[in-house]
């Protein structure tokens, strides 16, 4: 009875289908359990899979992306933190604005803000986007910091930051990611947390039409500079060529 | 004239300075003068390259006669404010582009406007390259280049009120140009 292997004669006394309560083997079922499922929080876990793919939109409008192409590159290569750049701002969460942001181009940039979905997170790179940086003395267009525009969630400072620089907003971003929660989400609607004013701005018909050369005021010369000129280029040359040779 | 002519090229240019005078007509301006096209010598930039003040309304006849003349082709033009009060400046940085130029020719040209009415023909029909170009002068000095195929504001919003780049211009007092602390 102590030779017969336990197993041999657990299933020979079962009746069919019955299973033996307490086997003296360990449990086959709960230690695979323990080896392939991790108990952890809903939080941690959308958390963990938004920051491990925040995609950037593709944003760039000066030297700052250069530097922000050098960490796309291969020998930064920031894949491996699961960015990958976006061409739309519908695919994107994370809108690093590498490069000056002028008047002109201010209001498309806070276009493209509200077209990311939410939640969005926005790196300001580089001193201009900060301060103004060096056209913050007495540039008629630079915006003095971009966060008069849109919320800033991470400020990286240099003129223009080297590409670590990046990998360390996005480390401390992604730190921020890791903290939030879904509890919290009610309570941390955007609210104003940047001034805004109305401009009062008159409304002018926009002058890039699409005409360009379509317009037919680039075919011939308005009849006054017609005149101004005796006679039309081709002539001119013809006649005045000749003497040329003689100086 | 002779003497001053091999006098011109080894004259310091403090001298040239004192006296403008003394500025050595270049090889363009008494062709110019030859032909009988009135301009007015200034002295020579730093690089040694002629310059010749125009006036407005002999812009064009100018402009003409030296293109055939072998100006083809329009390096650079631009505008600058030349002080407080003071005129505003058109300019026009000529070339002589042919095959295998070592060295080629070059002329300035400037033009000399009152800033309350600055206004001169467009060259943009003798030469294309000035297109954008006089597009960016009326931009930023409010030059207004009459005949001009499209004379619309290039680097500013099109609602820009002033001339960002005259000596007398002061920023707007918008919230995002304010200094950020």
């Amino acid at each position: 009875m102590v030779m017969t292997p336990p197993s041999a004669t657990d299933r020979a006394s079962l009746a069919p289908g019955e299973m033996l309560a307490n086997p003296s083997a360990p449990p086959a079922v709960t230690h695979g359990l323990s080896e392939n499922v991790i108990l952890t929080t809903v939080d941690d876990l959308y958390n963990w899979c938004r920051l491990s793919s925040l995609f950037p939109l593709l944003y760039g409008t000066a030297c700052c992306f250069i530097e922000f192409a050098a960490l796309i590159g291969s020998r930064f290569d920031f894949d491996r933190f699961g960015l990958l750049p976006r061409a739309s701002p519908r695919q994107a969460d994370l809108l690093i604005t590498a490069g000056t942001v002028t008047m002109k181009m201010a209001p498309a940039l806070v276009r493209l803000y509200e077209q990311m979905p939410d939640p969005k997170y926005v790196i300001a790179m580089g001193a201009c986007t900060i301060t103004g940086g060096m056209f913050s003395t007495d540039s008629p267009s630079a915006v003095r910091g971009v966060d008069k525009l849109i919320p800033v969630d991470v400020y990286i400072p240099g003129c223009p930051p080297r590409p670590e620089a990046i990998i360390d907003a996005i480390i401390k971003l992604r730190k921020k990611v890791a903290t939030e929660s879904m509890q919290d989400r009610a309570y941390t609607l955007q609210t104003h947390r940047f001034y805004e004013r109305s401009h009062d701005l008159k409304n002018v018909p926009p002058i890039l039409t699409g005409q360009y050369l379509q317009t037919g005021n680039h075919d011939a010369p308005p009849k006054e500079l017609l005149e101004a000129m005796g006679m039309p280029m081709t002539e001119t040359v013809a006649e005045l060529a000749p003497e040329r040779e003689d100086t | 004239m002779a003497d001053t002519e091999s006098n011109a090229p080894e004259q310091p240019s403090a001298e040239e300075e004192t006296s403008a005078t003394l500025v050595e007509a270049g090889a363009a301006s008494s062709w110019l003068n030859e032909n009988g096209f009135d301009h007015e010598l200034m002295t020579r930039d730093h690089l040694g390259i002629e310059v010749i003040k125009v006036e407005p309304q002999f812009l064009i006849p100018i402009s003409t006669a030296l293109y055939a003349y072998g100006f083809n082709y329009l390096q650079c033009q631009g505008a600058y404010d030349d002080g407080p009060g003071k005129d505003l400046v058109s300019f026009y940085h000529l070339l002589k582009v042919d095959d295998s130029a070592d060295q080629p020719e070059e002329l300035r040209v400037k033009v000399f406007l009152p800033r309350s009415n600055p206004r001169l023909p467009s060259v943009y029909w003798i030469w294309k390259a000035a297109d954008w170009q006089e597009r960016e002068s009326y931009d930023m000095y409010g030059i207004i280049y009459e005949g001009h195929p499209n004379l619309k504001r290039l680097l500013m919003p099109e609602d820009w009120v002033g001339w960002p780049l005259r000596k007398d211009y002061i920023s707007p007092d918008f919230y995002e140009l304010q200094d950020a602390y």
